[in-house]
Parts: C-alpha cells; sequence; structure tokens
C-alpha cells in the first residue's frame, strides 16, 4: 500500500483552496471551538482574503438582495425584453407603496440571469424612463457588471460597456467594482480578461485593493505558469506601485509546494524576509503541508522546531498537517507524539487529526486498531466524515477484514456519503476476490446513484476488476 | 479532483474511453433488445443490468448468477444461465474493434 491513500486528501489538500467559507469569522478565529466545524479547511487565505471588509458596501446590498427576495427571482419567464417590460409595468401599477432601489435591483438580477446583456440595459433604461424616482447606484451597475463577465466566450467589449453605462451614468468604478469584475471573470475561467482589466481599470481609476489582487494570483497559479504569475506581479508593482503582501507570498509557496518544487520554496522564504515581512503561521503551515505531501516527515518536523524558536505559535491547522504527513510516512509513533503535544497546547483533536491516524494504522496493518479509534472519537464526540469511512473501509478491504467492511459500508450508505474512487476499487476488488460479485455489482450501483464517480469512472473499475479476476481464477490464484 | 482524474484517464488512453462511450451502429438483434439504433457500450451494458433488476432474473440462490429469459438470451450467446462477472466480456463482444 504504498500509493498516497486519496481518502485523506480532500482533508487535506483539495479543500485547502477552495471556495473560503461562506461565513465569515476573520478574525475571531483564534478561539478554538468557534473553529471546530469546519477545520480541515486550512483557514488561511480564506479567512484573510473575504472581501467582507471592502470599503463599498455595494457588494453586500448586491448580495442580500438575491438572497432576501427568492421570489423575484422566479418572475421572470421569457428572455423577450418586451415581455419583461410589460411585467415591470404590471408589477408598478399594482403595487401603491414606493418601490426601494433594492427592489428594482433583484428584478434587475432576475432578468439579468436569462437575458442578454444588451436586453438587460434596455430592461434598465426602461426601469428609469418609467419610474423616475428610481435612481440606479452602484449596486444596480455591478449587476450588470457580473452578468456582462459570466458568459466565457465572450470579449471584454461587454464588459467595457457595462463600466462605461456606469461611468457616463456619473458612477465612478470603486474597489468594490473591481472585485466584482475581476471575480466574475475568474469564475467563468477568464483569466487573460481579468488580468487585463484589473491593469486598465488601475490605469483609469484606482488601484485594486489586496483581496481582489490576491484572487487573482491565486487563480492564476492554479492554471497558469508561475513565469504568468510574476509577470504579473512584475507588472502590478512596477505600474501601479502594488506590491506583493504576505498572503500573496503564501499563495505563491502553495503553489510551489503543490509542484512539488521545494527548492523554490526557500527562495521564495527569504525573498518575503526581504520585503521586511515575518512569516506567519499560514506560512510554515504551507511549507510543512509541501513536505508532508512527499512523505519528508523529519523536514515537516525541522519546519514546526522553526517556528517555534521564531515564536510562532502553531495552530490546528500545524498539528494536524504534521499529524498526516507522519502518519502517511509511516512514521505512526511520533504521530501520536504529536497528538499528545497537541491536547497539551489545548488544541482538540478533531476528525481530520483522527482520519490521519486511522489513516497511518491501516497502513500499517492494523485496521482493527482504526476501527477502535473510530469509536474513540466517537465517544470523545467528534463526528467522523465520509472521508474519515473511506479511510477506514480502504483499510479494512486490504486488511481482507469483509464482513467489517461491508459493515462500514452499510453505515456509509445510511448515511448517504459519497465512495471515493481509491476506496471504491478496493472494495470491488475484495468483493469479487471473495466471489460476492452481485454485491460488487450492487457497490457499483450506488457509487454511480451517489454521484460519487462518474459512470465510466465507476464502470472502468468494475470490468477491469471482473477481467481481472478471471486471469487469477485461471492461475488458481482466487478460488 | 475528479475531472482531473477523467482528463488523466483521457490523456493516458484515449482510445480504451472512447470505445466506452462512442456510439456504435447496433446489430439487429440488439438494437430490438435496446430498443435503439445506435448506443455506446457503457449505455449498452447500463440497459443490460438494469434489465436484469428489474425482471429479477438473477439466481435467488445465488446472486452471482444470472438466469436468461428470452430476450435476454437473444443477446447472450443464446446461454441460459450467465455469470454476472462475464456479463461485460459478453456485451463486448457485439462492440468489436474497428480493424484499421
Amino acid at each position: 500500500m504504498g500509493k498516497i491513500p486519496p481518502s485523506l486528501r480532500p482533508a487535506i489538500s483539495a479543500s485547502f483552496l477552495k471556495k473560503p467559507p461562506s461565513h465569515v469569522p476573520a478574525e475571531s478565529s483564534s478561539s478554538t471551538l468557534t473553529q471546530f466545524p469546519k477545520p480541515h479547511h486550512f483557514p488561511k487565505k480564506p479567512y484573510k482574503k473575504r472581501p467582507s471588509q471592502l470599503p463599498g458596501k455595494t457588494k453586500k446590498s448586491q448580495e442580500t438582495d438575491s438572497s432576501r427576495m427568492p421570489n423575484a427571482l422566479t418572475f421572470f419567464k421569457s428572455p423577450n425584453i418586451s415581455d419583461a417590460m410589460k411585467l415591470f409595468s404590471s408589477i408598478v401599477n399594482r403595487n401603491r407603496a414606493p418601490l426601494d432601489l433594492r427592489f428594482h435591483n433583484s428584478l434587475l438580477q432576475s432578468y439579468a440571469s436569462i437575458s442578454t446583456i444588451n436586453d438587460s440595459i434596455a430592461f434598465l433604461r426602461h426601469m428609469i424612463k418609467s419610474h423616475p424616482t428610481f435612481s440606479p447606484d452602484r449596486s444596480t451597475y455591478h449587476i450588470l457588471l457580473s452578468q456582462s463577465c459570466k458568459n466565457p466566450d465572450s470579449s471584454l467589449a461587454a464588459v467595457r460597456q457595462a463600466l462605461n453605462l456606469m461611468v457616463n451614468d456619473g458612477l465612478k468604478p470603486n474597489n468594490a467594482t473591481t472585485d466584482i469584475a475581476v471575480r466574475s471573470l475568474c469564475l467563468a475561467g477568464r483569466l487573460e480578461d481579468a488580468t487585463e482589466l484589473i491593469k486598465e481599470l488601475s490605469l483609469k481609476h484606482s488601484v485594486p485593493d489586496t483581496y481582489t489582487y490576491n484572487l487573482l494570483v491565486k487563480h492564476l497559479c492554479k492554471s497558469r505558469s508561475l513565469g504568468t504569475v510574476n509577470n504579473f506581479i512584475d507588472e502590478m508593482r512596477s505600474s501601479f506601485g502594488m506590491k506583493p503582501d504576505l498572503v500573496t507570498y503564501t499563495i505563491l509557496i502553495d503553489n510551489v509546494c503543490n509542484t512539488k518544487n521545494l527548492r523554490e520554496v526557500l527562495e521564495l522564504v527569504s525573498k518575503l524576509k526581504d520585503e521586511g515581512f515575518k512569516p506567519d503561521c499560514f506560512v510554515y503551515n504551507t511549507i510543512m503541508k509541501g513536505y508532508c505531501m512527499l512523505s519528508r516527515g523529519s523536514e515537516a518536523i525541522k519546519v514546526y522546531h522553526q517556528m517555534r524558536e521564531e515564536g510562532v505559535e502553531p495552530d490546528l491547522v500545524t498539528y494536524n498537517t504534521l499529524i498526516f504527513g507522519l502518519s502517511k510516512s509511516g512514521r505512526l509513533r511520533e504521530a501520536k507524539k504529536f497528538l499528545k503535544i497537541m491536547t497539551e497546547m489545548g488544541h482538540f483533536p478533531d476528525e481530520v487529526t483522527y482520519t490521519s491516524l486511522m489513516n497511518g494504522m491501516c497502513r500499517e496493518g492494523d485496521a482493527l486498531g482504526a476501527l477502535a479509534l473510530l469509536e474513540e472519537m466517537e465517544v470523545k464526540g467528534c463526528s467522523p466524515n465520509s472521508c474519515t469511512y473511506n479511510t477506514l473501509l480502504h483499510g479494512l478491504c486490504k486488511s481482507r477484514l469483509m464482513d467489517k467492511g461491508v459493515e462500514l459500508y452499510g453505515l456509509m450508505k445510511s448515511g448517504c456519503m459519497k465512495l471515493e474512487t481509491a476506496s471504491y476499487a478496493t472494495f470491488v476488488r475484495a468483493l469479487c476476490r471473495e466471489g460476492r460479485i452481485a454485491e460488487a455489482y450492487e457497490v457499483f450501483d450506488y457509487a454511480v446513484e451517489s454521484k460519487s464517480l462518474t459512470d465510466i469512472a465507476a464502470y472502468s473499475t468494475l470490468e477491469s476488476t471482473l477481467k481481472w479476476l478471471k486471469k487469477a481464477k485461471e492461475h488458481g490464484l482466487v478460488v | 479532483m475528479l475531472p482531473q482524474r477523467i482528463k488523466k484517464t483521457i490523456t493516458d488512453n484515449p482510445k480504451k474511453l472512447a470505445n466506452l462511450i462512442d456510439l456504435v451502429n447496433l446489430p439487429s438483434t440488439l438494437r430490438e433488445f435496446v430498443g435503439q439504433s445506435q448506443i455506446s457500450r457503457l449505455q449498452c451494458f447500463m440497459h443490460v443490468w438494469s434489465y436484469i433488476k428489474t425482471n429479477n432474473l438473477q439466481d435467488p440462490n445465488n446472486k452471482n448468477v444470472v438466469n436468461c429469459d428470452d430476450k435476454l438470451r437473444s443477446i447472450l450467446l443464446g446461454k441460459h444461465q450467465v455469470e454476472l462477472a462475464e456479463l461485460p466480456v459478453l456485451i463486448k463482444l457485439h462492440f468489436p474493434k474497428e480493424p484499421k
């Protein structure tokens, strides 16, 4: 079992760079209890990056609009502009009470979600004309702006059109405008457009704030070459005096860690020190993760000691990373030592900690011990997640404890948990080996039904397993 | 994670994936069974497997064995009983490799 257990990947790496959690505890996350529910999202950048502290309240009000008036979303049935105008007049005539800005915005938002940008603009014009008390503010134009960014195939012309409209109506784009445009463009995968637009807006209006800047850097890191990222950073520095901050460096370090380029990490760390930053907990955690993913436990421990020396307080994520890394490289005893240290430091082990330990135990072939740990964690009030179950299922099948495996699978099924690719494959294989083909087919059905895997992936696994079984039978390896 | 994996499968092995999901013109026996003139190997497997399930054709004593009814027999080499384990292979027979 030399492979990386994919069952752990979501806990450590995949969720790591995903969306920031929508609740924004921001600075309050220092208390362990509040961050308990979802600590396996390394709470690094997301907490810092959330634009909740943005100067413009505009974005917020736009968001609340759509959430507070969900009924408006179903108003418009047809993208046809004249239908929309008729509907608007009928609403206006029916309502005696004065309609506020928010109402108009949600109407526009609703219409924008099904129509083209030109029709949305026409609709806005119509609302202004037929209802002179309505004076659109930034949030109104932001609706149009985000709509113009969403189409993955169009050019920047539509975005510029929306921006010009805003400027012509006497509203200067601010940081929130930039953020909305860049965010929507990034979501639509239009990174080149986002880069171009951010430069254009910096030139014409204002420099983006660090949140927008770091967001774009993060997206560029994910899918473009390091050279592109560096070019962007250099250009922003030389043209607009926008310097990378500690978060930017953390993103960069994380990126080079993911590409397994650890020598570059040291270079980046010295660079950030040159710029007068002091590495914080997030930076260290990221570096440590880099080593752990490569199963280089000793280096990870070295990073831990270094951060202690520098006076940086390790957090839950630090310990989880260490325990994960040590378990992964088969150094279970040390992992358990750190479990002790972390409880002494006042951190409660969570499902990620336990899952990492179980993973380590399964690697050593001690699946029953891992199962016992499951009970222990539940007694301590920590509820396992699907990753925990997948790890255990994988381990039990590897240790050929099929009865326990099937039982666990039953639990997973009743909890509607998804199977991960590796545990699915191992389980199907183990069932087939025991001649329980019908059950393997049932697991296949569940995997497809629960959308754990695509039917292609699920079927390919089943087919190749059955092929392997036939061969193994011919060679007398399986009864 | 998954899309990446699929991407990898495609780049590693484009042919293998293609012969699983490409639509194929069916011979008349199969056409009658699935009620379509074109189907991919994956869809075909799903179709046969769900046919087995809805008609309860698995042997009650040994679930690994399927007792074929007339309709199923017509596409599975006329066998009266097939093992579930050989189902993919039997279905693959209808999807011969294209000679090139």
